[in-house]
């Protein structure tokens, strides 16, 4: 009777099972291109991961950048691709839908690959590029409206052999900036005029309603894969194998992978532990001590320590307008109290370089405006007896207790300082931790600062609108044509200046650095900041980033933690191999999806 | 008229009670996450980065407010005060218009997707009913068989299993998940650590497709069968003891039933308050089952709250906490009128015009 | 007293209660001898335990003894915290309901069984989400669960006191012309004294669960380390990944040490009082 009881028992669990199992079965259908059934054969397929964390939502190139999936989000060049794509390593613009001509302080020349076709054989146009550069006068809500700001208008040429050649012609009246131009021309990825046109028509010209649409459906692209599936758990690519530029840049050759599989994990490790085991072969998350898992076929760009290029720097930001904070002696002394290299250490399991004082990194492209000499003159380093000096000096009192752990401040004249913050996103476990150890240096020299980890809702607003005191933040996280320009305006522009809290936000200068309406403004910030785009001559140009940079080492806005990666970058070479590595450097260290590095794609070869 | 229907008065106060619970539920849903200092669409501006303008910056803030619902609208005009600034929509409104939208069964739009929530919800629950039904069921009765095994057996099988019922029974779920992952998925390589599937399969009837389900399927089920079996057996073992110190089993065995015989009376009287308890726990094992999800990536209602979480997205944390407390509501009403109509005892107080 | 000894003859309540003395010796008196006032950096991540660092170290450097007993006594204050909160709470409605009975026990029953369907989880869930910069202390989360999690206690105590109700004694004593008040105080609650307590020494297991659970979908307590949030420190870091064992083996051996003693005390308890409870 047990027995039979107990058989019956699990026969009706494996119904219940198989019977749940249907039902996610059928859920399959939704979106798919009628594979139902079928696979996607290993050998034949890239597993990719770190640009899609949630669910899919939607692939239509003309909505808000924060809405958009993989591979159509950030400047991912798989589907929709950009006129030109910039090579980080050595600086140079590569061909994409387009060629760059010339460039100067009035007008970037670009001319359309007459090759470039999109999907449904229409040839890509400069009704296309014009589409997406001037929607914003059409339509002011356009999320591509901001670059109205740098160009005024793209004027058409057609050359003798039918060519069109396009000019961005640098808005002058606004923020006449062409070194922003350059970065627009390879972020804007351009999306089919033609067809958009006509959906706008449908809609009556209402931008939302064609915004609302997903395009996930064999839309009309210029890239080299479409999208084939995607649910919750993953996005899936297929080639496309008449793409134009096979023919036209790859030399007659196809992509090597015929599918590219996003799968959509929540959690860093999951990324890890699927690349260690061979189910995932490259991946843009943070996978901590690379070192050891060389043995699984893991590796990064080098085969040791510091493993990484570094990309982009991790700064604390200051509110300068907030008491003792707005004291340039007390940031310097924090600047002085912090242990660089245990975070460098700890925080990034050791993917960096030492880091060097101010706004410019003394490595790659940038190291030609790094000056070492300002650096050790004007920037502060770790040394903690010199941050309890600096203090001391400016007239501030550390209380400790007994137990030698710091009680609390006093200000100059003698009143008790309240404890500051240092806000951080909760859960992003490396930032977590560089905090922690700035927290540690600070008590220890005697300045009152505590981690304050909060969640992202508290986070992102408090950016804009400078409600902190003290923030964790990646500045300028994409290594652009514009570097390290964009770094310095994202840090101490005045361009926008808002009090702290006030009705508009300010999307750089979170710090409030440098008020144009107090006794100490510095107009020469401004000016650095406005001259240096159009300067056409390289020793100006250095000069003026070498004034900027004692600017900030001197009024120390922000304080540069540790270079981190532009992309994290780690592959697997159990499945496929020939990546970019420093041995052979024939692509920057970064995903295959953006920009020259899709070129990856077709120097894979299949490690089965 | 109703007292002559002592069964039908029963059921709707019963239903009556479990109606206003759920108003005070989706009360609680709609206030509690908003009782924070920001809504999305700061987050979302937060967000942006440099590179707009101030009074761009404005623009866009004001039609996310629209979009979202935040700001008070007019004919499709943004309604504004004497200084053009945009008068925002207070709580009230907010969940008026909450409240009739879950009236035309509409759980809203996700703020960050622009996706109805309710494709969200459809798309994981067929994972979390095929998770949770089973393993909480099935885990549920064999652990009271082994209970009531061990209440009628004594001896050393229930010193055996009686403690190892306590030892799992004060394991967290994921805490177990994590020990299992790293034995079976990680030292041993066995099962899959992640996912609900093998991604290079297209979901569908095909017989790949439902062995790597399976596959998948081990862990995670483990991880809630093996602690649900634990506090199952705990529980009847202490009812079965007791049924067993009762006169009609002493009597059943004087009259020498067979053992089998005995145990099937024992089980199914002792089964009854375990029903009940079962209902009363299924919040905890439905929340607990939630983060065993978290833990395997498995790809149900647990995984849509953890990213809903992650980007603070009210409308899914809503929708599927509305969901979960809805379906353990439901459940328990069941096994109220299960209760009602199986248990003799409970019936009888209805007839006497008692229940309620 | 007699009791008392009986408890000592159960081999569960023995076991229970060493275990459950080990545990508060670990966190109460071993800090005396091994100084954990700072959590600081003592060398790479993830070294291994060694002769000086026993449980080798965590993805910062810090040792994991330090950690460890720091994260057990704010485990232990949060079950206490919330066991308490939810106790009282749970035993007054409890008693109320079943004492008062009529509508207000309905009333009562039906707030009851509202926060019994909605899942605590659920409700820390939204009730985490939306505490900003400040909240989330460990004392605010022992707070949130004590609130959310009575509703055990009060339909067991309901029970018990409804039964007890129409014992001879309470209607002798309404005879008498006691109050309300003075009836539950004197001569219920005593008599449900023991269980009241067995009640809470669950509660303060179930509260050191809830801690775990919500600090592992990143909504602990920020100001400090607690055994959930070593454990979601430890998910988080790639310490599963790697194999680091002591990065999570110790932690949930004494999550489950916890667990483990206050359930058999409590079932030991349990079965002493018993007994006498249902004659």
């Amino acid at each position: 009777m047990k027995r039979v009881s107990l058989l019956k028992l699990l026969a009706v669990g494996a119904l219940l099972t198989g019977l749940g199992f249907g039902v996610v079965s059928c859920d399959g259908g939704g979106d798919g291109g009628g594979r139902a059934g079928g696979g996607f054969p290993r050998s034949e397929t890239l597993y990719v991961g770190g640009s899609q964390w949630g669910d899919p939502t939607t692939f239509n190139p003309i909505v808000e950048p924060w809405l958009l999936s993989w591979p159509v989000n950030d400047r991912f060049t798989l589907m929709y691709e950009s006129l030109i794509s910039y090579n980080t390593l050595d600086g140079s613009f590569e061909p994409g839908l387009g060629t760059l001509v010339s460039r100067d302080v009035d007008r970037v020349v670009v001319d359309l690959n007459p090759a470039a076709k999109w999907s449904d054989g229409v040839r890509v146009t400069s009704a296309d590029v014009r589409f997406v550069f001037l929607l914003g006068q059409r339509f002011p809500s356009a999320a591509s409206a901001f670059a109205l700001q740098f160009i005024s208008d793209v004027q058409v040429e057609e050359l003798s052999d039918g060519t069109e050649r396009l000019a961005f012609v640098i808005n002058k009246d606004d923020r006449n900036n062409p070194l922003v131009v350059l970065d627009l021309l390879q972020a804007i990825r351009i999306p089919p005029a033609h067809i958009f046109e006509q959906l706008l028509a449908e809609h009556n010209n209402d931008l939302r309603a064609v915004q609302a649409l997903k395009l996930d459906h064999s839309p009309v692209i210029s890239g080299p894969y479409n999208i084939e599936h995607h649910n919750s758990e993953r996005i899936v690519l297929k080639r496309r194998d008449d793409y134009w530029g096979n023919d036209a840049l790859h030399g007659g050759n196809m992509p090597k992978p015929r599918f590219i599989i996003h799968p959509i994990y929540k959690n860093n490790d999951h990324f890890a532990t699927a690349l260690q085991q061979g189910n995932l072969d490259i991946s843009q998350t943070f996978v901590p001590r690379i070192w050891l898992r060389k043995r699984d076929g893991v590796h990064t760009w080098f085969d040791e320590a510091p493993y990484h290029l570094p990309g982009t720097i991790l700064f604390l930001v200051i509110n300068t307008t907030k008491p003792p904070l707005n004291d340039v002696n007390f940031r310097r002394a924090m600047a002085a109290a912090i242990n660089y290299t245990d975070i460098k250490e700890l925080a990034v399991s050791g993917y960096a370089p030492e880091m060097q004082p101010g706004a410019i990194m003394s490595h790659r492209l940038e190291a030609k405006y790094f000056s070492q000499e300002d650096a050790d003159k004007y920037g502060v380093r770790y040394d903690p007896e010199e941050a309890k000096r600096i203090l001391a000096e400016a007239g501030y009192q550390s209380i400790f207790r007994p137990d030698g752990t710091l009680d609390h401040m006093l200000d100059k004249d003698g009143n008790r300082l309240p404890t500051l913050s240092i806000m951080v996103p909760a859960g992003w476990s490396d930032f977590e931790a560089a905090v922690k150890i700035a927290e540690k240096g600070l008590r220890t020299a005697g300045i009152d600062a505590r981690e304050s980890p909060v969640d992202g809702g508290v986070y992102w607003p408090a950016r804009p609108s400078g409600n902190f005191d003290i923030l964790i933040s990646k500045i300028a996280e994409n290594v652009t044509p514009s570097l390290p320009w964009s770094r310095f305006e994202a840090l101490m522009s005045s361009r926008n200046w808002a009090p702290v809290g006030g009705e508009t936000p300010m999307q750089e200068n979170f710090g409030r650095y440098n008020n144009p309406n107090s006794p100490e403004y510095n107009p020469r910030v401004g000016q650095l900041l406005g001259s240096v785009p159009t300067m056409t001559n390289d020793d100006d140009v250095r000069a003026a980033y070498h004034e900027l940079n004692r600017i900030f080492m001197q009024d120390q806005p922000a304080i540069p933690l540790v270079t981190i990666p532009e992309q994290l970058y780690q592959f697997s070479d159990r499945n496929w191999k020939n990546w970019p590595t420093s041995a052979n450097p024939y692509a920057p260290p970064n995903v295959p999806w953006v920009g020259v590095n899709t070129k990856v794609l077709w120097n894979l070869e299949s490690a089965r | 008229m109703l007292k002559k229907y002592p069964t039908i008065k029963f059921i709707s106060t019963r239903a009556g009670w479990y109606f206003i619970t759920l108003l005070v539920a989706v009360t609680l849903n709609f206030t509690l996450p908003r009782l924070g200092p920001n809504n999305p669409v700061d987050i979302i501006m937060g967000q942006f980065g440099s590179g707009l303008s101030a009074h761009e910056a404005q623009q866009r803030e004001e039609r996310y407010l629209m979009e979202f619902g935040l700001i008070r609208m007019k004919g499709g005009e943004i309604v504004r005060d004497g200084e053009g600034r945009p008068i925002r929509t207070s709580l009230i409104e907010q969940y008026g218009s909450y409240v009739g939208m879950l009236a035309k069964g509409d759980l809203g739009t996700s703020f960050r997707s622009s996706e109805k929530v309710w494709d969200i919800i459809l798309r994981a629950l067929p994972w979390t009913l095929a998770l949770q039904i089973p393993t909480i069921i099935l885990g549920w009765f064999i652990g009271n068989l082994f209970g009531a095994y061990a209440a009628y057996r004594r001896g050393i099988f229930d010193k055996a299993l009686f403690p190892m019922a306590l030892f799992l029974n004060s394991f967290p779920f994921f805490v177990f998940g994590m020990l299992l992952v790293y034995a079976f998925a990680i030292l041993f390589r066995w099962f899959p650590p992640m996912g609900g599937y093998d991604l290079a399969l297209m979901p569908g009837f095909s017989f790949a497709f439902i062995l790597s389900a399976a596959h998948h399927y081990v862990l995670p089920f483990l991880s809630i069968f093996l602690i649900g079996v634990g506090g199952g057996a705990i529980g009847m073992r202490t009812m079965g003891i007791y049924e067993l110190g009762t006169d009609y089993i002493k009597y059943a065995k004087w009259l020498g039933l067979k053992e089998s015989k005995v145990l099937f009376y024992v089980f199914r009287n002792a089964m009854l308050p375990q029903i009940t308890g079962l209902a009363l726990s299924l919040g905890t094992m439905v929340g607990g089952a939630l983060i065993t999800e978290m833990i395997f990536s498995y790809p149900g209602l647990g995984m849509a709250m953890l990213s809903a979480i992650q980007n603070q997205d009210y409308a899914i944390i809503q929708g599927v906490t509305l969901i979960i407390t809805v379906s353990v509501l439901i459940a328990n009403f069941s096994v109220d009128m299960f209760i009602a109509f199986f248990d003799p005892r409970v019936k009888a107080g209805i007839q006497m015009g008692k229940g309620g | 007293m007699k009791l008392f000894k009986n408890l000592l003859k159960s081999p569960m309540f023995v076991f229970g209660a060493s275990l459950f003395s080990l545990v508060l010796f670990a966190a109460f008196v071993v800090p005396f001898f091994y100084d954990i006032s700072q959590v600081t950096r003592v060398g790479n991540p993830y070294d291994a335990p060694s002769g000086k660092y026993l449980l080798g170290l965590d993805h910062l450097g810090r040792d994991y003894v330090v950690l460890l007993l720091r994260g057990l006594r704010s485990s232990l204050y949060v079950g206490l915290l919330a066991g308490v909160i939810a106790t009282v709470l749970g035993t007054l409605i409890g008693l109320i309901a079943g004492f008062k009975g009529g509508l207000i026990d309905d009333v009562l029953s039906a707030l009851t069984n509202l926060f019994v369907v909605i899942p605590q989880l659920v409700l820390l869930i939204l009730i985490s989400t939306s505490i900003g910069e400040s909240g989330r202390s460990l004392t605010l989360i022992a707070v949130i669960i004590g609130l959310t999690g009575w509703t055990w206690s009060a339909r067991s105590v309901r029970a018990q006191s409804s039964a007890i109700k129409s014992k001879d004694h309470i209607s002798l004593a309404r005879l008498n012309g006691d109050g309300g008040i003075r009836i539950l105080l004197v001569h219920i609650l005593p008599y449900l004294f023991s269980y009241v307590f067995m009640v809470f020494i669950i509660l303060i297991s179930a509260g050191i669960l809830s801690e775990s659970a919500i600090s592992m979908i990143g909504l602990g307590p920020v100001d400090t380390q607690s055994l959930g949030t070593i454990l979601n420190d430890a998910k988080n870091n790639g310490a599963l990944t790697d194999g680091y064992w002591y990065a999570f083996l110790p932690a949930t051996g004494i999550i489950i040490s916890i667990a483990l003693s206050l359930y058999l005390i409590n079932t030991s308890m349990d079965g002493v009082f018993n007994p006498r409870m249902r004659k």
